[in-house]
């Protein structure tokens, strides 16, 4: 299968990448028409994300929660499971693991782990319950992982009003966290979450290629009748892609809380699930390729400001590059679905 | 019925030269088709023959590499089905192309061309049901096409087509999902269309309904017309012959084994709904034997060989040797010895995306040599599939290939390969022959004969009593969710088995007090 996954992993990667030249491409044309110039633009832009140690470490963390959320949602399109609720998973992620951090005395080697476990499984747990209301109700995953988001945004926001919040504080967050809690850096402000996602990119991709859980979950998502005949139950594999997913972008909000903030602040997942949903979209739904897909939007994001500083053009540009990568991803997936069609 | 060629018209169509080639492989070459006015063409061959390409270029669907098109003299350039239509070639797909959810008159009013935004719904509706009188259609225009059966909404494609302007229909394989009565309908239909100087392609591999329609037949041969001949001039050997290039072996009888214990066994099997509901089917198949049910479809087929794979909730028990299943699920079943060839080759025995070696493992990838606890083995996945592909000569790419890529009858050897070559107990085959040509036919029935001379217990559905004739070491007739007797093959009553299709009373009063013993 290792051919299997290293071809599956590049087809993904060179319809992105085609993506990203195309949408670079009509930025140029942006700012042209802005009176700039591209090139001393996009090299303010790239200069600005890798031009120091720092900067690289900026676009890291970025990446670190795409590339987790977007592992799992790619998972769960290989099942044809829509899942949208990254957000919503991120938020309850980071609410549960700021709450362990402030709440539970644990020795402080236990704590980031303990954190992280129970950021996990409280998106594990938010990811399930839209399972459960998919599978008991009925009620298209679609919607109730949407909706679900609003829930798990509020929860945030009630928590930080109660007991989490900071007393005195002009603004909706919890106190800082206990030192012991802080995600350990890799250098100066480089933690540790790009590290965990990479091997979560890798892991999905093996779960996905090589496990017999892989197989079951991309034969549900090729066809229920097929999967129902082979003996696989459609209804467990929902529940366990949706676990898995859940707990990843739980992870993410852990990592986010423990490592970015160092404390929960209301807003803090400011759409990076929404976000991490294309960049599945760009990684061909490969868990592999989420990897270089989620560091390209965090290396975007982390050269934006720089553009905006040395050229003047406007760090706006940044998103509509981002949505236009998505656009021209999803081109190419509808010209490739009228192909195989044909 | 002879043909109108005597009167100096040009043909109604003329494909000179066509050839077409995808890739390496040459799907058309030179391909030479006159259709006359008035006369029905059978175009025969087995799958990947080059008919589908043939038709498809006729359709305006594919372009070809070469070769000229001239409808009634005139040169013409197909470049789409849009461009076909507008020719007058209309074309009955195997799917059919309706509105589900809209009416007969509807889904004929969407087919008339050049009506706009604004179209005449009284003069179509009486055009409709003019052509509905002049060709036996019993068309209702109100009625939802949804709410119609398989061989209504023939007549709703046809119709449509009709009044579209059609000069020339191409038929692809109409009579694979009809019943004999609806068969007969539908050949008056086209026959009353051909009369009329119009004319028609007739596509399919049953050689009986060739020869009793068609004027002309054709025969395709990997992509070349192997022979051209006058209907009154042939014969089903003749034609069989031109279709697989050497003649087909007659079917030897089967041999009567000595018969062994019952091996598969079903008590009182009854279900609900959706579907045909299932009542109280009993059965028992003895190690080395064939039980064949006959049925038009529909009338619980699938339901009883899902109950017995474990795939439709059911009362009653099942048992396979000493082995109770009664409420086991099919994963179960499957490891207890229970093969199942479903009908439904395109989503549910074969995923057509997965690759030849996924589809071979397809129901025992949780077991070795496929996966060790729970790591896929890609090496053993490869390796039983070079030796399913050698043992089996599905002809593919590779182990690699997507099995979309491979003809219909190559996709059901994979199926066959995989449910025959983990050598079961017991298998239940439904329709396993379905929309093969006569080679992939033989070739499937052959494994399942080899199954039961190993001792296995076989279920074998089929819509076709032909085919129910030669495989089956007892027959039984299914109709309306409910099993006859079964009766030997030697003592079979065919008058009493078509009764019983048909659901004659009185045939099945006698069955009734039976189950009521």
């Amino acid at each position: 299968m290792s051919g299997r996954l290293r071809g599956e992993a590049a087809g993904a990667l060179l319809a992105g990448l085609g993506a990203v030249f195309l949408a670079l491409a009509v930025g140029a044309g942006l700012i042209l028409a802005t009176g700039r110039d591209p090139a001393a633009a996009y090299l303010a832009l790239f200069g600005g994300a890798l031009g120091s140690p720092d900067r690289i470490a900026f676009a890291f963390n970025k990446a670190t929660p795409y590339v987790l959320t977007a592992v799992g949602v790619a998972l769960c399109f290989r099942a044809k499971v829509i899942n949208i609720g990254g957000e919503g998973q991120i938020a309850l992620g980071g609410l549960a693991a700021a709450w362990v951090a402030l709440s539970v005395p644990l020795p402080a080697g236990a704590l980031v782990p303990a954190c992280l476990a129970a950021g996990a499984a409280a998106g594990a747990l938010w990811a399930g319950l839209a399972a459960l209301i998919r599978l008991w109700r009925g009620v298209h995953e679609v919607l109730c992982t949407l909706l679900l988001n609003f829930i798990a945004l509020l929860l945030v926001a009630e928590a930080l009003k109660g007991d989490l919040g900071e007393t005195g504080a002009g603004f909706p967050q919890s106190p800082l966290l206990p030192a012991g809690a802080w995600l350990p850096r890799l250098t100066g402000t480089m933690h540790l979450g790009i590290g965990l996602a990479a091997v979560a990119a890798v892991l999905g991709s093996v779960y996905l290629w090589r496990t017999t859980f892989g197989f079951r979950l991309r034969l549900v998502g090729a066809s229920r009748a097929a999967a129902v005949y082979a003996g696989v139950s459609p209804a467990r594999t929902l529940v366990s892609v949706m676990l898995i997913a859940g707990g990843l972008a739980g992870l993410a909000g852990g990592i986010e809380v423990l490592g970015v903030h160092r404390r929960l602040i209301e807003g803090f997942s400011n759409g990076l699930g929404f976000t991490a949903i294309g960049i599945a979209l760009l990684a061909g739904a490969s868990p592999l390729a989420a990897l270089p897909a989620g560091l390209l939007f965090g290396l975007l994001e982390a050269g934006a400001l720089a553009m905006q500083r040395q050229v003047g053009v406007p760090s706006s540009l940044v998103p509509i590059i981002q949505g236009l990568t998505m656009v021209f991803v999803l081109c190419a997936l509808g010209l490739r679905a009228r192909r195989g069609g044909a | 019925m002879a043909p109108d060629d005597g009167s100096g018209a040009a043909p109604m169509l003329e494909m000179l030269g066509i050839s077409k080639a995808y890739g390496t492989v040459q799907a058309n070459r030179g391909v030479d088709l006159t259709v006359r006015r008035g006369e029905i063409l059978g175009l025969l061959g087995e799958n990947g023959s080059g008919k589908s390409t043939l038709m498809k270029i006729l359709f305006g669907m594919v372009r070809p590499d070469d070769g000229r098109i001239v409808l009634k003299g005139q040169r013409v350039e197909i470049r789409s089905p849009a461009d076909a239509r507008r020719a007058g070639i209309g074309m009955v797909h195997q799917h059919f192309m309706l509105a589900e959810a809209m009416s007969v008159l509807d889904n004929v009013l969407l087919g008339l061309p050049g009506k706009g935004a604004w179209p005449d719904r009284r003069a179509a509706a009486e055009e409709l049901a003019r052509a509905s009188r002049a060709y036996g259609l019993d068309l209702d225009p109100d009625a939802a096409v949804e709410s119609l059966s398989f061989g209504m909404r023939q007549r709703v494609e046809i119709v449509k087509l009709i009044l579209g302007g059609a000069e020339l229909l191409i038929m692809d394989e109409p009579t694979s999902n009809l019943s004999a009565p609806e068969v007969g309908a539908l050949l008056a239909i086209l026959r009353r269309f051909a009369g009329e100087g119009r004319s028609v392609v007739f596509i399919s591999h049953k050689l009986g309904e060739v020869l009793e329609l068609c004027d002309q037949v054709v025969v395709l041969r990997d992509g070349a017309v192997a022979g051209r001949r006058p209907v009154a001039g042939t014969d089903r050997a003749d034609l069989a012959r031109l279709m697989v290039g050497r003649a087909m072996p007659a079917v030897p009888a089967a041999p009567a084994g000595p018969p062994g214990p019952v091996r598969l066994a079903a008590d009182s099997l009854t279900t609900g709904g959706p579907g045909i509901a299932l009542s109280a089917v009993s059965l028992d198949i003895r190690a080395g034997e064939v039980l064949a049910v006959a049925g038009i479809d529909g009338n619980g087929q699938t339901e009883l060989a899902e109950a017995l794979a474990g795939l439709r909730p059911a009362r009653g028990r099942v048992r396979l040797d000493a082995e109770d299943l009664t409420g086991r699920g099919p994963a179960a079943r499957l490891a207890a010895g229970l093969a199942y060839v479903p009908v439904d080759r395109g989503g549910t025995s074969l995923v057509p995306g997965m690759t030849v070696a996924e589809n071979l493992a397809l129901r025992d990838v949780a077991r070795p040599p496929f996966s060790r606890r729970a790591w896929l083995d890609g090496e053993a996945f490869r390796e039983r599939a070079r030796e399913r592909i050698a043992a089996y000569g599905i002809r593919c790419a590779g182990p690699a290939a997507p099995a979309r890529s491979l003809s219909g009858g190559n996709q059901q050897k994979i199926v066959i390969a995989r449910e025959i070559g983990r050598g079961p107990r017991a298998l239940v085959a439904v329709q396993p022959t379905w929309g093969l040509d006569p080679g992939a036919t033989r070739f499937v029935q052959d494994a399942i004969r080899a199954l039961r001379a190993a001792g296995g217990a076989i279920l074998y559905v089929s819509a076709e009593l032909e085919e129910v004739l030669e495989m089956g070491d007892r027959v039984a007739v299914l109709h309306a969710g409910r099993l006859s007797r079964p009766v030997r093959r030697a003592q079979l009553d065919l008058v009493r088995v078509g009764l019983l299709m048909a659901g004659d009373r009185d045939a099945w009063a006698p069955e009734a007090e039976r189950l009521a013993a």
